[in-house]
């Protein structure tokens, strides 16, 4: 009998080689038609052929189908026969039937490795490999669908011999492949001094790799961005890179040839991180430090942990290949808080002063998307950014978003979102949005979501962040000016553990218990949260069960100088006789306008001039700095990281005094104000190897009064799904989470965290999203 | 209503506009041929044959009532002579009403007077009038002081002629009163010992300049409550242009400086009360800050006026910092920490 059907695939179809294979599928299996792509970028199939042949193409294409692609949905629909004498793949379309993914960067595959790596092969040392399965994609889209002439390289024309690749059916990697090019068709690199004159040079890698071995930094153009490239083993290279970059002692990120050269820097603990650093998302990965590491300290000071990542594109490789050490520190091209660069004019007017030299291509990147990456909390992997090789794929929610979605995250480290169906876009990391240019990139990226993604603004929901200060919100207004869109202010601690709730697809049927815990985020009630526990009612809202106790916030300069925070405290609990106590352990000397700047916080707290804040964040600020660790925060979250890290080996050998709960207004507070004092109890007594100790339980002894808040909540309540959401940029602590952990345990609880995006502010948009299917508007 | 709404910034500004000026009809938000509410200038503009008139009108509480460099009366008289002069005009006459608090002592109420009759003795100004008032106990923080000022211009100056290339001059030191307030406030004066409040007419320094100049200059302002942040927010907001300043060239006195970042407050907003700052054309800029230094100020520019580069940067202020990222400076009253 003959047949003819007709597929819709969504999901990751384009920019993975699928219709190449459906196409030679079709040949193998003798079924006639055609495969495009449509501008949702979905990929459409007729096929047409005797029943038998019909069920082998489907046998063999599941079979067959490309390393990297992601099948979502599949609709088959019978139809007519046409009577069609070929199989071809047709001109795309950029009717939009439903919307698809827009393909991720990939890693390069080790088949383009395996040419690059071979002499008689004509693309040897070739630095632009790529093929069906591999190569950047998103970074490079202009439009879609996925088309050779909707990316950057459309200005390469190929080569006879790459256009009888891509001609030929049988060719599984290179046929009908977009991204490829080869030695004599496609990018050039190109050397440069970093004041923009052309270095005369035969082989520009050749000689950056050789630069950087004399100790000169180089900036290098890769997918997404550009890296500054320079020795990690060297002092005085990392310490000028440190001093021309103004980052005193943020960690860099390393890239290593291979694992074995990854092997001597770090442990691969757990050993799942092998697969992780080797998978197609090839992220930068957060790892144990091994003790005879040849990296330089200055590398990441303070930190127990390295984050290595390995080579993503051939050009990466062959660079490190000619470097002496074969790992170099690679970091983002940028100036503090703007986003790194990505194209040569960045470079030569903002990282003059940064770079020696630099090395290019003549690629555009049409899209910039940092490295992403992810970290082990208390042994499970969690992403801190999400970029590259993750971003744009999207999440799938457990039920259907009312009406299409734009969420403006939040302001610092943040990302946006769109929604619609059931799927929520989470757009690239995007960065500090009170930085003009990153907000600049964040409009960008907004509207290459909602043009490619055909959102109709005018029937759009658009949700932004309650604080009334972030930068984002004023997108909105003028989106709302201009298309008369709905606005929806959502709480960000209420969205964090929605965050968690959508990734983890858990639908909002029952009433859940979450805890979502930060550094700063506005309050209902006026005040900062970040230390809370949240009762989310079904579809019905939610209600503030529990925080941590209120300490007073005298002004932005806080976060900066946590000693400011610690004294306030003091200053709160115990008056004028603070003054003794703040001297004795040396907050003093940790603040630049010494007593002056005590005075100063003391009268705003005697005149109530102060903020009230609940944020875990500040309140970890405050014990480091009362530790002795940390004096001067030089990046977010600097100060409870270095006592995350200073609080590594210590194992329990009697538990501190639990942090007592009092309730107020059928709220439970934690009552962490008395809990510093008994810090002070308890440091009396103290030399260095306690204090660590002592960071170490208090921040276990953080996650359980929050988790028991949380069970109380639960317990003997109908309804309730028997789980504790856990949210928010603190939720990365391994001790607090631990803590959390070991009291839900007791209780047979489970706790939830997000696995596929931050749950920190990169991944606040995807619980807005998530949020407006609890609103009529 | 919450004292937000009545910090000179984005809040106050929104709340007049919605409140008041939406609701009195076009035409009757300014005298035919002049300027009113339509722009909300210092001052309201009144054409009187080939001169206008200027007119403005505000009201002085402050606490303390003395505070070193000056009082409640210096400011009286200063801020009133000082938004007729940041329209161009020249000042030539000023009423009063003051009212006070039952129980206000008498000494103390002369001493204010004392301070504001040596300044318009200073400058001959003739005070043509008032009110006076006492309050009962309770109704009143101690005293308010409503002066209003009228002055004579040429050519008024109403900020909505800026234009893309125009510099900005800040004629003098900022938030030097704001600081010696806040200080008095917190009781830290020991910390600005040699800091005295800026509160000053600019009737010397700034008039000559103005009259000099004319038509080059697009704007002039004393940037007071909400400090020079509120004032750069309203031009660019105003004329749909993004104003870049860089912090690095904004003159302030060191102490200030470091009194104002100790207790974690942006010296942007801070007030200040015997300074001015312009809008001019680039072309006279650098003649306009040495004729100011030349009369003894500490003038400097400190940024210009762009196009926007995109939708959401009109009407935007943006600073470059000291490390050299740009930020968007806020008008706002609300100081809430968003950093994470
Ligand atoms: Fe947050
Ligand atoms: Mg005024
Ligand atoms: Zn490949
Ligand atoms: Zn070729």
């Amino acid at each position: 009998m003959y047949r003819a059907v007709r597929i819709f695939l969504v999901g990751l179809v384009q920019g993975v080689g699928f219709r190449p294979t459906i196409n030679r599928v079709a040949k193998i299996t003798g079924v006639k038609g055609y495969v495009r792509n449509l501008g949702g970028s979905e990929v459409e199939i007729f096929i047409e052929g005797s029943q038998e042949s019909i069920d082998r193409f489907f046998r063999e294409l599941s079979r067959q189908l490309p390393p990297y692609s992601l099948i979502d949905e599949i609709t088959i629909i019978s139809d007519e026969p046409r009577g069609l004498q070929s199989f071809e793949i047709m001109k795309s379309s950029r009717e939009l039937v439903n919307r698809s993914m827009i393909p991720p960067d990939i890693a390069i595959c080790d088949e383009c490795l395996k040419e690059v790596l071979n002499p008689s092969d004509r693309r040897y040392r070739y630095p632009f490999n790529s093929c069906a399965w591999c190569g950047p994609r998103y970074s490079m889209i202009y439009s879609l669908p996925y088309d050779r002439e909707n990316t950057s390289m459309r200005k390469y024309k190929l080569c006879r011999k790459c256009l009888d690749e891509y001609n030929d059916v049988y060719n599984v990697r290179r046929h009908h492949a977009q991204g490829i090019s080869c030695p004599e068709d496609g990018p050039r690199l190109a050397l440069y001094t970093s004041d923009g004159k052309l270095v005369d040079s035969s082989d520009p890698l050749k000689d950056a790799a050789k630069l950087i071995d004399e100790g000169y930094i180089v900036a290098v153009k890769g997918i997404g961005g550009f890296h500054i490239a320079a020795l990690a083993t060297d002092d005085d290279v990392v310490l000028m890179l440190r001093k021309r970059k103004n980052r005193p002692t943020k960690p860099f990120a390393i890239m290593c040839l291979n694992l074995d050269i990854a092997s001597r820097l770090v442990y691969f603990v757990p050993p799942s991180s092998i697969d992780l650093l080797t998978s197609p998302q090839r992220p930068i990965v957060l790892l144990p430090k091994r003790h005879d590491s040849p990296v330089s300290r200055y590398v990441s000071p303070n930190m127990d942990v390295e984050g290595v990542f390995l080579p993503y594109t051939a050009l990466h490789y062959l660079l490190l290949m000619e470097t002496r050490d074969k790992f170099l520190i690679m970091t983002s091209a940028n100036i503090h808080g703007e986003p790194m660069c990505i194209d040569d004019e960045c470079v030569f007017t903002k990282l003059r002063g940064v770079v020696d030299y630099v090395l290019t291509h003549d690629r555009e990147i049409v899209n910039r998307v940092d490295d992403s990456v992810v970290r082990y909390t208390d042994g499970i992997q969690v992403i801190l950014r999400r970029g590259r090789g993750y971003a744009p794929k999207w999440i799938r929610l457990p039920i259907d978003l009312k009406r299409d979605v734009v969420a403006f995250g939040a302001e610092l480290q943040t990302a946006g979102a769109i929604g619609f169906n059931d799927k929520v876009v989470l757009m690239p990391y995007i960065g500090d949005l009170d930085n003009v240019d990153t907000l600049r990139d964040f409009e960008k990226t907004l509207w290459f979501f909602i043009n490619n993604y055909s959102i109709d603004l005018s029937k759009t929901l658009l949700v932004i962040d309650k604080h009334p200060l972030y930068a984002s919100r004023e997108i909105a207004y003028e989106i709302r000016k201009k298309y008369g869109s709905n606005i929806f202010e959502v709480q960000h601690h209420y969205a964090h553990i929605l965050s968690t709730l959508a990734d983890r697809g858990i639908d909002l049927d029952e009433n859940i218990v979450g805890i979502a815990i930060d550094g700063v985020g506005y309050g209902d009630d006026g005040n900062i949260w970040g230390g809370e526990v949240i009762l989310i009612q079904g579809r019905n809202g939610y209600r503030r069960c529990g925080h941590l106790e209120y300490i007073p916030i005298t002004s932005d300069r806080d976060s900066i100088y946590p000693a400011r925070i610690s004294s306030a405290i003091l200053i709160s609990m115990l008056g004028s006789e603070a003054y003794n106590i703040i001297k004795k352990f040396g907050l003093i000397e940790r603040l630049p306008y010494g007593e002056k700047e005590v005075q100063a916080i003391h009268n705003k707290i005697i005149m109530g001039d102060y903020i009230r804040c609940s944020s875990i964040g500040r309140y970890l600020d405050a014990v480091s700095a009362l530790l002795g660790f940390i004096t001067y925060r030089s990046y977010e979250g600097e100060p409870a990281i270095v006592m995350e890290a200073m609080s590594k080996n210590w194992n329990r050998i009697r538990d501190l005094e639990p942090i007592e709960i009092r309730l107020e207004d059928g709220v439970a507070i934690a009552k962490t104000l008395n809990y510093f004092i008994d810090i002070l109890g308890y440091l009396d007594r103290a030399d260095l190897m306690a204090k660590q100790e002592l960071a170490f339980r208090i921040q276990l002894e953080l996650g359980k009064v929050l988790a028991r808040i949380a069970i109380n909540e639960l317990k003997g309540r109908r309804n309730m799904k028997q789980i504790i959401a856990v949210g928010g940029g603190a939720s990365v602590n391994t001790y607090i989470v631990r803590g959390i952990r070991e009291v839900g345990a007791e209780e047979d609880i489970e706790v939830i965290l997000p696995r596929r995006i931050p749950p920190n502010d990169g991944g606040i948009a995807v619980g807005q999203v998530y949020a407006t299917i609890a609103v009529d508007i | 209503m919450t004292l937000v709404h009545g910090s000179g910034a984005r809040e106050t500004f929104d709340l007049i506009m919605k409140t008041i000026v939406s609701k009195v009809p076009e035409r009757l938000r300014k005298v035919n041929g002049g300027m009113g509410i339509d722009v909300l200038d210092d001052g309201a503009v009144i054409p009187i044959g080939d001169k206008y008139l200027v007119i403005t009108m505000d009201s002085y509480t402050v606490k303390p009532i003395f505070f070193p460099g000056g009082s409640i009366g210096t400011l009286a008289i200063s801020g009133t002579i000082n938004d007729l002069v940041v329209m161009g005009a020249r000042p030539i006459a000023i009423m009063d009403s003051i009212t006070v608090e039952e129980g206000f002592e008498l000494n103390v109420l002369e001493k204010i007077v004392n301070d504001m009759i040596d300044l318009l003795k200073k400058y001959d100004i003739p005070l043509i009038g008032g009110d006076f008032k006492v309050m009962p106990r309770g109704n009143l923080d101690k005293i308010i002081i409503t002066t209003t000022g009228i002055g004579l211009a040429q050519n008024p100056i109403v900020d909505t002629r800026i234009r893309i290339g125009d510099k900005i001059i800040v004629t003098d030191p900022i938030a030097s009163h704001g600081a010696v307030i806040i200080a008095s406030q917190l009781g830290l004066l020991d910390n600005i010992k040699n800091i005295k409040s800026d509160a000053k007419p600019l009737i010397d320094a700034l008039l000559p300049v103005i009259e000099k100049y004319g038509e080059h200059i697009h704007a002039a302002r004393d940037p007071t409550r909400g400090g020079i942040a509120s004032i750069l927010n309203e031009w660019a907001i105003n004329n749909d242009v993004t104003i870049v300043i860089d912090r690095s060239k904004i003159p302030i006195e060191p102490e200030v400086r470091a009194f104002l970042e100790a207790l974690g407050i942006d010296f942007l907003s801070v007030a200040s009360e015997g300074v001015a700052i312009l809008a001019v054309d680039p072309q006279y800029s650098d003649d306009i800050v040495n004729e100011l230094r030349s009369r003894g100020c500490k003038a400097e520019i400190i940024g210009e006026v762009v196009k926007p580069q995109s939708e959401l940067l009109k009407g935007k202020v943006i600073a470059i910092t000291e490390i050299g990222g740009r930020t968007i400076v806020a008008s706002r009253g609300l100081n809430l920490p968003r950093i994470c």
